[in-house]
């Protein structure tokens, strides 16, 4: 799996994500986590490119979250479709991660941060 | 017996009609000749026949119920008074006994008052005196009888009421089977126990399509249980009535707000009572191809449902009726489609014991109905208590036997609607994205009007889940398995059917979802249980398992 990632001022924006976020690639996507991590420990995805997101696609978020958080750092998403929020609502994901409209407002929120 | 005797004995007759003869024999004990004959003359001129017996022993012999009274010695050989009284009133309590003694032995004479002596007369005897307590006696041999003779005629009549009551309860009081419905046909059976008591059952005729059908099951026995069962019926009628008046114009009251309506009226009087009901108040509604159901602990309705040939069991949330702090009842929603049938019962069926006092079960019951639901709802109801007769080897049961089958006869109209799909692919993740794709293609061929963009993904994502969980759990992950799918649509629903033939799937060893982060997995379920509007979950004989997941199209319910 190729993601598309951007280092800046130390926070990771992934970008490029596949479509479709299901039991069929979880797996892989879990295996791109370690690159991440070796960057920095705080990251964004930018979920614009995901169409689709199923309970596996939920767990690899959550995979990635725990190893960030792990490192000292922490995970956001930002523009999330109507269609994937729903679901991530729904297992009520919103509770743990922080969502933002845009990655301008992700990336502000870390400098917010104490 | 003396002519005078005979008299006595026909006055008595007419005071007690019941009784063959009058108590006026007197039984003499006592090992003097001369006392007995002294008492006989006495007694004999007071128009009383006397028998005697020379000690307790020749006394037990003589003891019979004709006997209306006995004059006891208390000192005698071969078994003394004391003993042969005791025995007379183990075996003959009615019988009055009166202690003959001398003067210095009138403890003893208290002492035997102790162990039911009527009273004692001591050695001489004053005449007078001793008539005065011989009549007393045997006012009190008269007033026992008709106490005995009483109680008959009371048990008599209470036993006499009972059939009566059952009879009522048989004819009036179980709701008569409505004919000529459309879509649905009924069958209902009820044998009463050897005591009447607490199910009933009722069948209320909403409209066309709607058909209420009620089946519950009052704590306890006999004609309170049967009583309560009466109130409660007419309490579901009579609110039924009322708030469909209420809301004239507007939707019919659902099965919830009748059952809240009704738990209202009745709780305070329940309460006072010490009783409650188990419920099963169902709603089946034709037009809209669902049953919207209360179930507050009452036995689990069976369905049996004609596209998988399986059951389910219908269970609600609900606590019985009666229960103190129930707050709002909760309806359930289950579709149904032509051929499917609905079993009520009472626990009565699953209760009923075998000679090794085996109960015949909810599972033996649910397989019995899967396997005969093919017959004709009046026939299954008979074949089931057929079977139940044959399995308990008894006729009569403790526990009033009742059941309610109904089945739901309505061909699909042909239209353009109504399509089916299908496709078979190989139990591999990659194939997910086909699956998605017929989901796709079904909910295009509706219109955007009936499934938006955002329904067709939340389907998708189900059928996902449900992929997802048959070739991780079912196949254990086995590439070159197949996973068999099915689509129907109808204007009113999306009905989606995953086939395998792996493992029965345990949903008491699913793990229950997280949300703090700490996990991962275990949302699958959750995402199904949350997104579709129906699920059940079936394996048949053969090994084959169905998971089956309905969406609607409209608002129902």
């Amino acid at each position: 799996m190729k993601l598309f990632t951007e280092n800046i001022d130390g926070i990771m924006v992934i970008s490029s994500l596949p479509k479709v976020l299901d039991a069929s690639n979880a797996m892989e996507f879990k295996e791109c986590i370690p690159r991440i991590i070796e960057q920095s420990s705080q990251a964004v995805f930018d979920m614009s490119t995901v169409q689709f997101i199923d309970s596996a696609g939920c767990g690899s978020l959550i995979t990635t979250l725990r190893h960030l958080k792990g490192a000292g750092g922490t995970l956001k998403l930002c523009d999330v479709r109507k269609q994937v929020r729903s679901v991530l609502e729904l297992v009520r994901m919103h509770k743990i991660i922080d969502i933002y409209n845009t990655r301008e407002e992700a990336l502000r929120s870390f400098s917010n941060e104490p | 017996m003396s002519k005078s005797a005979e008299n006595h004995h026909k006055k008595t007759v007419e005071i007690f009609p019941n009784d063959e003869k009058a108590p006026a024999t007197i039984l003499v004990v006592d090992d003097s000749r001369v006392v007995r004959t002294y008492l006989q003359s006495h007694l004999q001129k007071e128009e009383y026949q006397v028998i005697e017996a020379k000690d307790g022993k020749e006394a037990i012999a003589l003891l019979s119920d004709d006997i209306g009274i006995i004059l006891l010695d208390l000192w005698m050989p071969e078994m003394d008074g004391m003993s042969c009284l005791r025995y007379i009133r183990e075996n003959f309590p009615d019988i009055p006994v009166i202690m003959l003694t001398v003067s210095n032995e009138v403890s003893n004479a208290v002492e035997a008052m102790k162990y039911g002596a009527f009273d004692y007369v001591t050695k001489p005897f004053n005449p007078s005196e001793l008539l005065a307590l011989v009549q007393q006696a045997i006012r009190t041999r008269i007033q026992a009888r008709r106490l005995r003779a009483v109680e008959a005629e009371l048990l008599k009549s209470r036993e006499h009421e009972i059939t009566t009551a059952s009879r009522i309860q048989q004819t009036l009081l179980l709701g008569g089977r409505p004919k000529n419905l459309k879509g649905m046909k009924i069958g209902d059976l009820t044998i009463a126990s050897k005591n009447i008591d607490g199910d009933f059952y009722d069948f209320f005729m909403i409209n066309d399509t709607c058909l209420d059908v009620i089946v519950g099951d009052v704590m306890g026995k006999g004609i309170p249980a049967a009583l309560m069962g009466a109130a409660a019926k007419q309490h579901f009628m009579g609110a039924l009535f009322r708030m469909a008046r209420i809301s004239e114009a507007e939707e019919l009251p659902s099965p919830e707000e009748i059952v809240s309506q009704v738990h209202g009226e009745m709780i305070g009087r329940m309460n006072e009572l010490e009783t409650f009901f188990t419920l099963c108040y169902a709603r089946f509604d034709t037009s809209r191809k669902l049953v919207s159901y209360v179930d507050c602990g009452h036995m689990r309705t069976i369905h049996y449902h004609s596209d998988t040939n399986t059951c389910t069991l219908l269970q609600g949330v609900d606590m019985p009726l009666g229960f103190p702090g129930q707050k709002g009842f909760r309806q359930i929603l289950a579709p149904f489609t032509d051929g499917d049938l609905f079993f009520f019962y009472s626990d009565g069926l699953t209760e009923a014991k075998n000679p090794t006092c085996e109960f015949y079960g909810e599972k033996r019951l649910t397989d019995f109905v899967q396997g005969h639901a093919f017959l004709e709802p009046q026939d299954l109801c008979r074949a089931v208590w057929k079977d139940i007769v044959k399995f308990s080897q008894a006729e009569s049961f403790s526990d009033d036997f009742t059941c309610v089958a109904v089945r739901i006869e309505m061909p699909e109209p042909e239209e353009r609607y109504n399509q089916e799909w299908k496709l078979e692919v190989p139990s591999d993740l990659g194939e997910l994205g086909r699956v998605r794709s017929l989901i796709r293609d079904m909910c295009r061929g509706l219109g955007s009007n009936l499934v938006d963009d955002e329904r067709m993904k939340m389907i998708q994502i189900v059928a996902t889940e449900i992929m997802t969980n048959i070739i991780k759990h079912a196949y254990q992950e086995r590439p070159g398995e197949t996973i068999a799918i099915e689509g129907k649509t109808t204007r009113d629903e999306i009905v989606l059917f995953f086939y395998d033939w792996g493992i029965e799937f345990d949903f008491t060893s699913a793990p229950k979802p997280v949300f703090d982060g700490s996990r991962e997995d275990g949302f699958g379920l959750h995402i199904i249980a949350h997104t579709a509007d129906y699920v059940r979950y079936s394996r048949d004989s053969s090994g084959k398992n169905c998971a089956c997941v309905t969406f609607f199209l409209q608002r129902r319910g």
